[in-house]
């Protein structure tokens, strides 16, 4: 009898085939031994699974940019867990720089509620104890706090994107603002910045928002479906909008560490690319930043969205330290 | 890949895997004669990837482990002769997951930053062409040109790379979720894994 192969093996096996598959469309031949090999073995399409799903996010290595210098990244020998408290923060900056910010972030409280946070340019993703994620964007953070009736979690500031794991037992609360968003399973974001008001937007299931203080009225928000809170508790009317599935998934790219944009103008562009690093997109040309820009660009990475933009465009870019500024060959001449 | 299966993988990589070292530290902590948890991993996503449609889990880390559970169930009955103990373990496990514990664990999973760390601790030919291809997505061809080698020199570290991920990420990694009960076994995988890593 032959040996069984180890977990071992298939794992080879499992990630050969994910790189033949990424190279291009197998020829009927390879197909009937790809296809063998996923019924050799019961452990064969778990394996295949599995290394399909990290090559997947390994694609969201393009949003380290080219500016990727790996070296930076080499560890030095040293343990790797020194203990529960040392919690290290992402930063999707290629540059060496940028290594000496990986640093230990503060120690959450767990009897008041967790509080998890990230800095400019850092995505966190949060399991929670229940089968929740909770997917912080850049400069966010939330407070999280369960107990036997309920899943509470407020945003404090930021965006946050939830995946709620069903309990109809006990809800799924997110607080934003004295507001309150219930749900027994959804998939959702949440968006808290400074200048704007608050913006939900749900991509699964459905999310009810508690309207008026203590009355029990909710109104209930479906798949695709998009809800500004004004500001004034009671009084102004929400209405939420139905919104296409494509600009759902733009809207969402963050999670990916992309930014996408579809006819936003460019200034709107360059306020957006602010919230992920220091870096400044300056227009200085009022044509040029009512221009519109569509695209997927990665998120760290503002020098290469202000160089699309200058070719696109015609326009000239300038670097000044932090400062990226873009003008019309025209008015520059 | 189709657009089916590029769904079902994306399904199972943010609501799958990253319970995968709390299921790994639950296997472990009761390990059963004959049951290699590894194995019990990799079957238990096969009968994920072959589920006609995810979309009625509403709970994924449950539905995992209790899928987990079956294929153990199954592997202990294949069994030509069980230990008797064996099934007392097995009525255990099936509450091992219900103990009290703190209630919500955030070690990070900051996965863009992991990513970087796992590549830059790849073989340097392998890390190459993976910046490359994931970083500067480049097709493998062109990449093949680039580096002067042949494509399928290039595939071989692909696949190179994508198995460097799975050990990083997949055995014994540091980016998921754990619980406290599972953190001393995590160390030690981590440990064992970083002197893996360190003969590259």
């Amino acid at each position: 009898m032959a040996e069984r192969d180890t977990s071992r093996d298939i794992d080879q096996a499992a990630s050969d085939w994910t790189a033949r598959l990424d190279r291009g469309p197998l020829t009927p031949k390879e197909t009937d031994a790809f296809q063998a090999w996923l019924r050799a073995d019961p452990r064969s399409r778990g394996a295949l699974l599995r290394a399909q799903a990290l090559s997947m996010m390994s694609e969201s290595a393009q949003a380290l940019g080219d500016g990727f210098n790996p070296v930076a990244f080499e560890e030095a020998r040293r343990p790797r867990f020194a203990g529960l408290s040392r919690r290290q923060a992402l930063t999707w900056t290629g540059s060496a720089a940028a290594v000496a910010s990986l640093v230990a972030l503060g120690v959450a409280l767990p009897a008041a509620g967790a509080v998890v946070s990230t800095r400019r340019g850092e995505i966190r993703l949060v399991p929670l104890k229940d089968g929740s994620t909770v997917l912080l964007n850049t400069e966010s953070s939330v407070r999280v706090k369960y107990d036997d009736g309920q899943r509470r979690v407020t945003l404090l500031q930021g965006e946050a994107y939830f995946s709620v794991a069903r309990d109809e037992r006990r809800p799924f609360v997110v607080e934003v603002d004295g507001r309150r968003l219930r749900t027994a399973q959804a998939a959702f974001r949440v968006r808290k910045l400074d200048a704007d008001p608050v913006d939900v937007l749900v991509n699964e299931g459905q999310v009810d928002l508690t309207v008026g203080g203590r009355t029990t009225a909710s109104l209930a928000l479906g798949a695709n479906t998009r809800l500004t809170l004004s500001d004034s508790r009671d009084g102004a009317v929400e209405q939420p909008r139905l919104i296409a599935p494509e600009a759902v998934t733009r809207e969402l790219a963050w999670r990916e560490g992309k930014l996408a944009f579809e006819g936003e103008t460019l200034k709107q562009a360059a306020e957006t690319f602010a919230r992920y690093s220091d870096t400044r997109i300056q227009i200085r040309d009022p044509d040029l930043a009512r221009e519109p820009v569509t695209g997927l660009f990665a998120a760290n990475d503002p020098v290469g969205f202000g160089r699309a933009i200058a070719h696109v465009f015609d326009a000239r870019l300038a670097q000044d330290g932090d400062t990226i500024v873009l003008t019309r060959r025209a008015a520059a001449e | 890949m189709s657009g089916a299966d590029r769904e079902r993988t994306r399904w199972f990589l943010r609501n799958i895997l990253p319970h995968e070292s709390a299921l790994r530290g639950w296997l472990s902590r009761r390990p059963l004669p004959g049951v290699d948890v590894d194995d019990v991993i990799q079957e238990a996503y096969s009968i994920l990837a072959e589920l006609e449609t995810v979309e009625g889990i509403r709970y994924p880390r449950a539905y995992l482990f209790q899928v987990a559970r079956s294929v153990i169930t199954r592997h202990v009955r294949r069994a030509r002769i069980v230990p008797i103990h064996t099934v007392d373990d097995l009525e255990r496990l099936e509450h091992s997951d219900d103990a009290p514990s703190p209630e919500q664990h955030t070690i990070d999973r900051d996965e863009l930053r992991q990513l970087a760390r796992a590549i830059a601790a790849m073989p340097l030919k392998t890390r190459e062409a993976f910046i490359l291809r994931r970083v500067k997505d480049l097709p493998q061809r062109e990449i093949a040109a680039r580096m002067r080698i042949s494509e399928n020199t290039v595939e071989t570290h692909i696949s190179r790379g994508v198995l460097f991920l799975i050990d990083w990420f997949g055995r014994g990694g540091n980016k998921r979720s754990q619980t406290s009960k599972t953190l001393e076994a995590e160390i030690a995988g981590i440990d064992g894994r970083a002197r893996h890593q360190s003969r590259h």
